[in-house]
C-alpha cells in the first residue's frame, strides 16, 4: 500500500504544479538519497557475507577475495576524517617581531614539509624548498595576506592576514596537517596511484581487443552484416580528421548515417523501452509485480 | 573406470618430447603421388595468425603520432559549433552548472574537453558550480580544479594563443565545488527540485551555500544560465534529459565519450541538447573553435591511425574470409 501510494504520488506530481506538492516531492527525493547512501552499508555487509566464508574455506580464488576485503577495509579506514577527531590540527604559526630589520619589512617563510608553496597577497607561488629552509621576501610595511599550502592534495593550509610594521619581520612557519577522509592525502594517493591507473588500463585495453575483434569477427556474412560493416567504416572515417582529408564526403555521409538511420533506430528503442518501463512501473505500483519484495 | 582418451604426452613447456613420432606420422606424406596436401591453405593460416601482431599494429598506431603528428586540419561539425555558440553567448557573471560524471577510464576523452571549456568559460568571466553523480569522480575533479580552474590556463609561453586571457578562479567566489552525491537519477531529479537541499546546503569544503555570494538566487537547476554535462555513461547526460531537461526546460549542452555519441544524437536533434561534443575528435574541433589546440588535437592524430588500423583489420579479415570461402568451395567442402 505504501509503495503504491508513493508510486502514484511520484507519477501524479508531474501534473500538479502546486508548491505543497513540490515540498512533499522534495522530502521523498531526500529519503531516496538517504536510502541510496544506506545501500552502501548493506553492500559492505553483503560483500563480507559472501566473501568471508569462501576465504575461510579456502575456496577457488580465495586470494582475490582476500584482496577485495582488504582493499575495502583500507579504503573504509582511510575514508574516515581522523584528523577532525579531537583537537583541530594547526597548520603552523605566524609571529611578528618588531624592529628586527633595518629597512622596509620582511616575511620569513619556512615549512616542515617538502613541496610547500606560499603566496603573498595572491601573487605568484613561491617554492619554500626543503624542510627547514628559510625564504625571505621583502614587502612594503602594512597589511598582507599569506597563504602556505602543499603542491599536492590532502593537507591543510595556513592562510592568514598579517600586519608587518616598518622594520618588522613576520615569521611564517608552515606545519601543514595531514588530512584524512575522501580529500585526504592517503585516499588521494591510493586513488591517483592505484585506482586510476588500473581503471584507465582496463579501458585502454579495449583498443587492442576491438582491433583484434575487427579482424576475427567482423565479417560480411550476409546483407545485414555487410550493411553494418559498411556503415561502421564510413562512420569511423567521418569521425576523424583523416576522413575529411581524404574527402568531405566522408564526414557528410557519417553525419547523415548518425542523424537519420541511427536516430530512427534509437528513437524506436527509446520509445519501446519507455513504454516497457511504464508498463513495469504500473505493475509494481499496482502490486501485480512483487519480485522486488522477495515474492514470486 | 572409463578409459581415458589417448592423449599425446607433453613436457612442461607444452612441446612434444623428441623421441615421439610426429602426430601425423601415420598419414600419407604430401609429396606422395595422389596424396592431398596437408599444408593449410594460406587463408587458413592468415585467419589463425597470432593476434599479437594486431596488438602490435595498434600499439604502433597509438605511439607513432605522438612523435610524428600529422596535424591534419579539423573542421567543426554543427553539433560542436552549437555547443561553442551556447557557451559563447554567455555573459560575464553568468553562472553555469557543470556535471562531472566520469572516472579515470574516460579521462583521455573528457579531460581535454573540460580543459577547453574551462578556458572558454574563464576567459568570458562566467562563474561555475561543479558537482558529480559518479563516486569515482571527486578526486579527479578536485585535481582538475587545482590544475585548470585555480590557475590560469594561458601562460606566458602560450604565444600561439590569440584569444583573450583567462585568470585564476577563487573557490567560493568564482566557482563552487559541491562534491558527490549517491543516488544516481534521484540526485539529478533532486537537484532539479532543490539543489541546495540535495547538497545539505553546503559546498564540498563545508562552506554554507548561503554564505557564498555567487550562489545568490540559485536554488534549482533552472536558475543556471547553462548546464554542461560531461558524462561517460550512467548516470549522465541521458538521465539529465529524462529527469530534468524536459520538465524544467533547461538549456543543456553535453560532452560524452565517442561511444555514447549515437545514444545522445536523438536528444540533440530534438533540441533537448543545445550542443554535443562526442569523443576526442569532436574535442579537437572544439579546441579549434576556441583557438587553443590541446590534448584533443593531439589525440585526434592518434585516432586517425587507430581508426585506420581497425578499418584495415576489418578489410583484411574480410578479404581472407572471402578468399577462404572461395577456396573451400573449390575443394567442395
Amino acid at each position: 500500500m505504501l509503495g503504491m501510494a508513493v508510486g502514484l504520488f511520484a507519477a501524479a506530481e508531474f501534473y500538479i504544479p502546486a508548491h505543497e506538492v513540490r515540498i512533499i516531492q522534495e522530502h521523498l527525493l531526500q529519503w531516496g538519497l538517504i536510502l541510496a547512501a544506506a545501500a552502501f552499508v548493506l553492500g559492505g555487509v553483503n560483500i563480507l557475507q559472501v566473501n568471508y566464508p569462501k576465504i575461510r574455506r579456502r575456496e577457488e580464488d580465495w586470494g582475490f577475495k582476500l584482496v577485495l576485503l582488504g582493499g575495502a577495509a583500507v579504503m573504509g579506514l582511510v575514508g574516515i576524517r581522523w584528523h577532525t577527531i579531537g583537537e583541530d590540527p594547526t597548520n603552523g604559526t605566524i609571529a611578528v617581531v618588531e624592529h628586527a630589520t633595518e629597512s622596509g619589512a620582511l616575511i620569513r617563510l619556512d615549512s616542515t614539509r617538502a613541496d610547500t608553496l606560499a603566496k603573498i597577497d595572491g601573487k605568484r607561488p613561491i617554492d619554500l624548498g626543503a624542510p627547514g629552509h628559510v625564504t625571505e621576501v621583502s614587502v612594503a610595511p602594512g597589511h598582507h595576506t599569506v597563504k602556505v599550502y602543499m603542491n599536492v592534495a590532502g593537507y591543510g593550509d595556513l592562510a592568514e592576514e598579517v600586519d608587518v610594521p616598518a622594520g618588522g619581520v613576520a615569521a611564517v612557519h608552515g606545519d601543514l596537517a595531514l588530512h584524512w577522509g575522501p580529500s585526504g592525502r592517503v585516499y588521494t594517493w591510493i586513488y591517483d596511484y592505484i585506482f586510476a591507473p588500473c581503471n584507465a588500463t582496463m579501458f585502454a585495453l579495449l583498443a587492442f581487443f576491438i582491433a583484434s575483434a575487427a579482424f576475427r569477427a567482423f565479417r560480411a556474412r550476409n546483407t545485414e552484416s555487410a550493411l553494418l560493416l559498411g556503415a561502421a567504416i564510413l562512420v569511423m572515417l567521418g569521425a576523424v580528421p583523416i576522413g575529411r582529408a581524404i574527402s568531405d564526403f566522408f564526414p557528410q555521409l557519417s553525419d547523415w548515417i548518425v542523424a537519420v538511420p541511427n536516430n530512427a533506430g534509437r528513437r524506436a528503442i527509446i520509445m519501446g523501452a519507455a513504454l516497457g518501463a511504464i508498463a513495469t512501473s504500473l505493475r509494481v505500483i499496482l502490486g501485480l509485480e512483487r519480485s522486488h519484495l522477495g515474492s514470486d | 573406470m572409463a578409459d581415458k582418451p589417448t592423449e599425446l604426452p607433453e613436457d612442461r613447456t607444452g612441446k612434444r618430447p623428441r623421441d615421439l613420432p610426429p602426430a601425423n606420422a601415420d598419414q600419407p606424406k604430401s609429396n606422395l603421388p595422389g596424396a592431398r596436401s596437408l599444408k593449410p591453405h594460406w587463408t587458413e593460416r592468415l585467419a589463425t595468425f597470432d593476434r599479437r601482431w594486431v596488438f602490435l599494429a595498434m600499439a604502433i598506431a597509438i605511439v607513432v603520432p605522438f612523435f610524428a603528428p600529422l596535424n591534419l586540419p579539423v573542421k567543426a561539425s554543427p553539433r560542436v559549433r552549437a555547443l561553442y555558440y551556447s557557451v559563447e553567448s554567455l555573459h560575464e557573471g553568468d553562472v553555469v552548472f557543470l556535471s562531472m560524471d566520469f572516472d579515470p577510464a574516460s579521462t583521455p576523452e573528457l579531460a581535454p574537453f573540460f580543459r577547453a571549456v574551462a578556458l572558454h568559460l574563464k576567459r568570458k568571466g562566467v562563474k561555475m558550480v561543479l558537482a558529480s553523480t559518479w563516486y569515482a569522480a571527486p578526486p579527479l575533479v578536485e585535481r582538475y580544479i587545482r590544475e585548470m580552474v585555480d590557475r590560469p590556463l594561458i601562460g606566458p609561453d602560450d604565444t600561439d594563443y590569440k584569444g583573450p586571457p583567462d585568470r585564476a578562479y577563487k573557490q567560493n567566489v568564482d566557482y563552487v565545488w559541491l562534491g558527490f552525491r549517491e543516488g544516481k537519477e534521484a540526485v539529478i531529479a533532486a537537484m532539479g527540485n532543490d539543489l541546495r537541499a540535495t547538497f545539505d546546503h553546503r559546498a564540498a569544503d563545508g562552506t554554507p551555500l548561503a554564505d557564498i555570494p555567487m550562489m545568490e538566487g540559485i536554488h534549482q537547476l533552472k536558475d543556471f544560465d547553462l548546464i554542461i554535462t560531461i558524462s561517460a555513461g550512467f548516470p549522465g547526460t541521458k538521465e539529465y534529459v529524462q529527469q530534468v531537461q524536459s520538465r524544467y526546460d533547461l538549456p543543456i549542452v553535453a560532452a560524452c565519450t565517442a561511444v555514447s555519441t549515437t545514444d545522445l544524437t536523438p536528444y540533440y536533434d530534438a533540441g533537448q541538447l543545445l550542443g554535443l561534443v562526442g569523443g576526442m575528435g569532436a574535442v579537437a574541433e572544439y579546441e579549434s573553435l576556441i583557438g587553443k589546440p590541446g590534448l584533443g588535437t593531439q589525440g585526434a592524430d592518434v585516432l586517425n591511425f587507430g581508426h585506420l588500423v581497425v578499418i584495415l583489420a576489418i578489410v583484411f579479415g574480410n578479404f581472407i574470409y572471402f578468399a577462404g570461402r572461395r577456396q573451400r568451395r573449390k575443394r567442395g567442402q
